[in-house]
């Protein structure tokens, strides 16, 4: 145990003393996270509240596709990427194959199902009179939408918490359409797969690890304090059931 | 789309013709998937069994434990596993680092979430009454376990269905702990990141394509599963 102790004690205090690998690995996976879960969720969450309130064709195929999409493997999301981004490709011309680019886009594409899926099952689990009753009101479409999106707003967060927590440790699509490339477009959690830091005894293995459980902690807690001040646990238990 | 259409007409044939590189990649992949899930089912549905149904202190934080460790990043189960068992580490007499054993056993953990905590909520949601009156008709702990697991065995067969998938999709901890050595450890999703990384675009674009296949199989089973009477029903229930 004493060995691990010692590269534990190594690892902290890189992180203390700033070291400039760490915090640009850092800095890079918050961007990650914060610009993937916001394209997701400007795309997704339309959709989910369509899916969740509209009476249009297709709607229950939409609802599957979006629950299978869950289980689309990172790297089948990389390798399809990638090969439309790769030059003489249908994206090719705009050179963003092993970008920071092509990581938002890809962790993106991995967060949209969470939002996509979630939306509606918040939604669905309001109290069915709910949504009748401000129709019958004379709610217009764009009042009940976001009416629907404010009672179901837990629900979503849960949903915006899981797409954060996948665009933060998903590792398959950054790694393939990212390149891992050091100073550019590597995170944490694709550090972790990078050969040079992948030696027996590396300080820096040790720090990128802590810090990656760090910012998982910080953001998903943050993000779940935030849920549960917004609507209180009681309700959520209420309309759940 | 010149360029996609091109690496499709030279995956496909790989596929087809059973490329013998990709056929023993598929093998060793279905190998570790199939034996870590046959032993995450094998220590995980006890264990989500006695989460379900046992009285015993600990309970509540270790059900809590379970759920949260089906949100636990592969690559950090890869990284601390590494740290224990590379070099000097603890672990390390083992020689687990950069075998095939440490793939069945790194799947194997990441696996066995799963089974434990969709055990678990499948066994908590049945009828209250049920498992009492079993009691009071005098049946013992195994009879109880026994007849719990058959009542609830289409969420505990869902939860071997997600072992599976992960244990078939999830690259990180085998590219950590294995290495991704090439013709030795490689799983379908560990040689898509070596395919690509040599620029074999076609290869990694047949490995996708076969994953896609596998986990469409995986989630047509569960959806069979659930509603036995066909997909019309699915949709329905769905709403």
């Amino acid at each position: 145990m004493h060995a691990v102790w010692e590269q534990l004690r190594a690892g902290i205090s890189l992180i203390f003393d700033g070291n400039e690998l760490i915090l640009s690995l850092t800095w890079t996976t918050i961007r990650v996270a914060f610009v993937s879960t916001a394209i997701a969720l400007v795309i997704g969450l339309p959709i989910g509240v369509a899916i969740g309130i509209g009476r249009f064709r297709g709607r229950r195929a939409l609802q599957l596709l979006a629950n299978a999409s869950l289980a689309l493997p990172p790297v089948v999301v990389g390798v399809l990427a990638l090969l439309l981004m790769v030059p003489g490709s249908v994206f090719g011309s705009l050179r963003i194959e092993f970008t920071l680019t092509a990581v938002y886009i890809v962790q993106a594409i991995l967060a949209l199902p969470y939002i996509v899926a979630f939306t509606p099952a918040a939604i669905q689990a309001l109290p069915p009179g709910l949504l009748a009753q401000a129709r019958a009101l004379g709610a217009g479409r764009g009042q009940v939408s976001v009416l629907a999106v404010r009672e179901a707003r837990i629900g979503i967060m849960a949903a915006v918490i899981a797409a954060m927590a996948a665009t933060v440790a998903e590792v398959g699509a950054v790694v393939i359409a990212g390149g891992n490339i050091v100073g550019s477009d590597q995170t944490l959690a694709s550090g972790l797969l990078d050969s040079f830091l992948l030696t027996a005894g590396n300080p820096q293995l040790i720090a990128i690890t802590i810090m990656l459980v760090l910012l998982l902690v910080i953001l998903l807690g943050t993000l779940t304090f935030l849920q549960q001040r917004s609507g209180g646990i009681q309700l959520r238990f209420r309309t759940a059931a | 789309m010149h360029f996609f259409w091109q690496e499709l007409r030279a995956a496909v044939p790989l596929i087809t013709h059973g490329d013998p590189q990709l056929v023993s990649v598929i093998g060793f992949t279905l190998q570790v998937a199939l034996i870590a899930t046959l032993a995450a089912s094998l220590i995980g549905i006890p264990i989500g069994v006695a989460l379900a149904l046992g009285r015993f202190r600990g309970r509540h934080t270790m059900r809590v434990a379970a759920n949260v460790s089906l949100g636990l990043p592969p690559v950090l189960v890869g990284s601390i596993l590494f740290i224990l068992l590379a070099g000097n580490a603890p672990g390390g007499s083992l020689h687990l680092i950069f075998t095939r054993r440490v793939v069945f056993i790194a799947q194997t953990i990441l696996a066995l979430p799963f089974t434990i905590a969709m055990t678990a909520a499948a066994l908590e949601g049945l009828p209250p009454g049920l498992l009492g009156q079993a009691r009071l008709l005098g049946a013992g702990r195994l009879q109880l376990a026994a007849l719990a697991l058959r009542e609830a065995r289409i969420g505990v067969v869902a939860g071997v269905i997600a072992a599976l998938g992960t244990a078939l999709s999830e690259v990180a901890a085998v590219a950590i702990l294995g290495g991704n050595l090439y013709g030795y450890n490689q799983t379908l999703a560990s040689a898509t990141l070596y395919y690509v990384n040599g620029g074999h675009y076609a290869q990694a674009l047949a490995i996708a394509i076969v994953l896609i296949v596998m986990i469409l199989v995986l989630m047509c089973a569960l959806g069979l599963l659930q509603h036995p009477r066909g997909l019309r029903l699915r949709f329905r229930s769905a709403t």
